[in-house]
């Protein structure tokens, strides 16, 4: 059964955390990304809806001004999204989405190099 | 064109008088309820369930309801600039006094605007200026 | 059992983060010069602290979202960002007392300078967050923290005037010597040193940490209500200490050497030495606590992966975030900055923070969609305003203060 529930962006979606298939953590919102029905950029008073959340570099001009070009910018398809609750929740994993790369980096060529930075603590029991 | 360039943008009549500004964007989510005998925590399903204020949100969704497109619905908008991030215009919550009632009272005259009734958006320039359609019309902003 | 292990994640919070360098100093200084006159305060802390752990604790085990999480998503990125910027720095400040006052009390166990136990505290806070599991980490901490109540036994020992304790605590005047500002300045020193933001930080990370559900709810209050207000005795002992020693022979504590001088006088080498493993235990704990913290703010606002339940490697940044921190926090220390003094700034603009921190965790306990039936009761709410009243004009007061009383010279 299909319905309709209403959210308001700031309410309950903008600032949410973002968690990946696993229940990892991906971003927090930082913006959305509107769209026509065509997928196209949205037009004023024509059918639109959510195409894409936006993370990164977008939080830093939504606080102070600037813009980065619309294709710059690390998003996460709508589509991917399966639950919105208190957490929004992927149908993807997180190494899955080109919108986690610094952490991937940092994983790969700093904090995974360390001696220990692979060891499970929670595994010493 | 961004949620983000909405907010906060400052709306206006055809003729350009300021009516305030966006302090929200409303969205429909197209949601799906799981298969009858899935396991899930509320074994009643429908709109009742769904809407149970006993149950908190992440216990709801761990009945799994998956999640369709997110419809632009309209704009929230408020005749006083800022503050309305808490959403207490918007519905029925009155705990912790005082705070709710002081939102509330700041907000008064918050009104829903159809997505359908914006004639432009213009992103050049702060602020966002939204323009609405001659005759457009003031909904109630309750979710 | 299960139970009895949760109450550790409580008693660990108590006295590392209640009983910290922050409480340590200030309550041997005002104890020092106002005796007991200012009890009253850390008693209106510990109920504060209690009312608003248990709500963070609460909130993070209904909806599984840490309070800072919370903070952005109620507050916004633009005013969530200004309360991670002034968080951060206190957090940061907060650590540099806790590696400050490790090295200043192995020192006085060893007689080695502290300028040389700075890297090695710095590097044992490090090692352990990037090895230990959560569990360990906050269990010994907790136990070896327990020796503090060695501050609990002197003044037994002492055999002091009690009822001139008592005339100093009910009720509370300031003493003749004292300007009435100063008096009030401390009071928001000690406020602000028992409701220091970053121990509701800790608390709620720690239960998501722990995985905890509202199955838990019982747990977290008896961690609460039975880990706090042990704290605050022992903090109140700390004071006792001072006004029974200290404030008759007229000596302003300026250093830790002082703190634990009645204890010495009480109960000789033995005591003392108990109370100094207590204190390495307790600032090491609250070492911890903040570099902990300070990885959870910036994490949780920025939606990044963190927790020491998971690998390093797989919370790369918040790791990485809390390495800078220790760095900072040992490069601060090493410009030979006092640290008692570093104490004192932290806890007063901890004072100014409070209600970016508190107000966010009040709304989201009543916010339905986030708690269902595990909102707010009525007098945890009437409780709350009262709180925020209180938090809002420590806040307001305190950089005033600061400045009509020279930080309380």
């Amino acid at each position: 059964m299909t319905r309709e529930r209403l959210v308001d962006a700031r309410l309950h979606l903008l600032s949410r955390q973002v968690l990946d298939a696993d229940g990892e953590p991906v971003r927090a919102v930082d913006d959305l990304e509107l769209t026509g029905p065509d997928g196209q950029e949205a037009r004023p008073g024509e059918a639109a809806q959510v195409g894409a959340i936006l993370v990164g570099p977008t939080l830093f001009t939504r606080l102070f001004g600037g813009a980065v070009p619309a294709s710059r910018l690390p998003r996460i398809a709508w589509s991917d999204v399966a639950h919105v609750g208190t957490a929004i929740e992927l149908s993807v994993r997180s190494d899955e989405l080109d919108a986690d790369w610094v952490e991937l980096w940092l994983r790969d060529h700093v904090v995974g190099r360390l001696p220990g930075g692979r060891h499970d603590a929670e595994a010493d029991g | 064109m961004n949620v983000g360039d909405l907010l906060d943008a400052r709306v206006e009549e055809p003729d350009g008088t300021r009516v305030g500004v966006v302090v929200d964007v409303r969205f429909a989510l197209a949601v799906t309820e799981p298969e009858d005998g899935d396991g899930g925590s509320g074994g009643e399903g429908g709109e009742e369930d769904r809407e149970n204020p006993d149950e908190p949100l992440s216990e709801h969704t761990a009945a799994r309801d998956e999640v369709g497109a997110a419809r632009l619905v309209g704009l929230l908008v408020s005749p006083r600039s800022g503050g309305s991030f808490l959403g207490y215009e918007r519905t029925d919550v009155r705990s912790p006094w005082p705070i709710p009632q002081l939102v509330r009272r700041r907000h008064r005259g918050t009104f829903l605007v159809d997505w359908a009734d914006v004639a432009e958006v213009r992103t050049a320039g702060e602020p966002v200026v939204v323009r609405l359609v001659g005759g457009y019309e003031r909904r109630s902003p309750a979710l | 059992m299960k139970k009895v292990m949760g109450a550790a994640l409580g008693i660990l919070t108590a006295i590392g983060g209640f009983v910290d360098i922050g409480d340590l100093v200030t309550n041997a200084v005002v104890g020092s010069r106002f005796g007991l006159s200012l009890a009253w305060v850390v008693v209106v802390g510990v109920v504060g602290i209690c009312l608003f752990a248990s709500m963070a604790g609460r909130v993070a085990a209904v909806s599984g979202r840490a309070t800072f999480e919370i903070v952005r998503e109620r507050l916004g990125p633009r005013a969530a960002g200004a309360n991670l910027v002034a968080s951060f720095a206190i957090n940061l400040l907060t650590l540099t007392a806790e590696i400050g006052g490790i090295a200043l009390a192995l020192h006085l166990a060893s007689s080695v300078e502290p300028r040389l136990w700075i890297p090695v505290a710095g590097l044992a806070v490090w090692l352990v967050l990037w090895r230990v599991k959560f569990e360990v980490m906050e269990n010994v901490a907790g136990l070896m923290g327990l020796l503090l109540v060695g501050f609990a036994v002197a003044p037994f020992l002492l055999g002091p005037d009690w009822g001139e304790l008592m005339r100093q605590a009910v009720p509370p005047s300031p003493p003749g010597t004292e300007h009435v500002a100063t008096y009030w300045y401390y009071a928001v020193a000690l406020f602000g040193a028992a409701m220091t933001p970053y121990e509701v930080f800790f608390f709620s990370s720690g239960a998501v940490e722990e995985r905890w559900t509202a199955k838990d709810l019982a747990t977290n209050r008896v961690n609460v209500l039975i880990g706090f207000p042990l704290g605050g005795l022992l903090s109140l002992s700390i004071a006792a200490c001072a006004a029974v020693v200290l404030l008759p022979a007229g000596i302003e504590v300026s250093a830790l050497s002082q703190i634990v001088l009645p204890v010495a006088q009480a109960g000789g080498p033995l005591l003392l030495a108990v109370v100094i493993v207590g204190i390495v235990a307790a600032t090491f704990g609250a070492a911890l606590e903040t570099a902990l913290s300070s990885g959870y703010s910036l994490a949780q606002y920025l939606g990044w992966s963190w927790g020491t339940f998971r690998r390093p490697a797989h919370a790369a940044r918040f790791h990485l975030t809390m390495i800078v921190a220790v760095l900072l926090g040992v490069g601060i220390l090493m410009t030979s900055v006092d640290p008692v003094m570093v104490t004192e700034m932290s806890v007063v603009f901890s004072a100014v923070a409070l209600p970016l921190t508190y107000v966010p965790i009040l709304v989201v306990a009543n916010d339905p969609q986030y708690m269902g039936r595990y909102v707010n009761g009525r007098v945890v709410n009437a409780l709350g305003t009262v709180y925020l009243v209180i938090v809002l004009v420590a806040a307001v007061a305190a950089i005033p203060l600061m400045i009509a009383t020279g930080a309380g010279s």
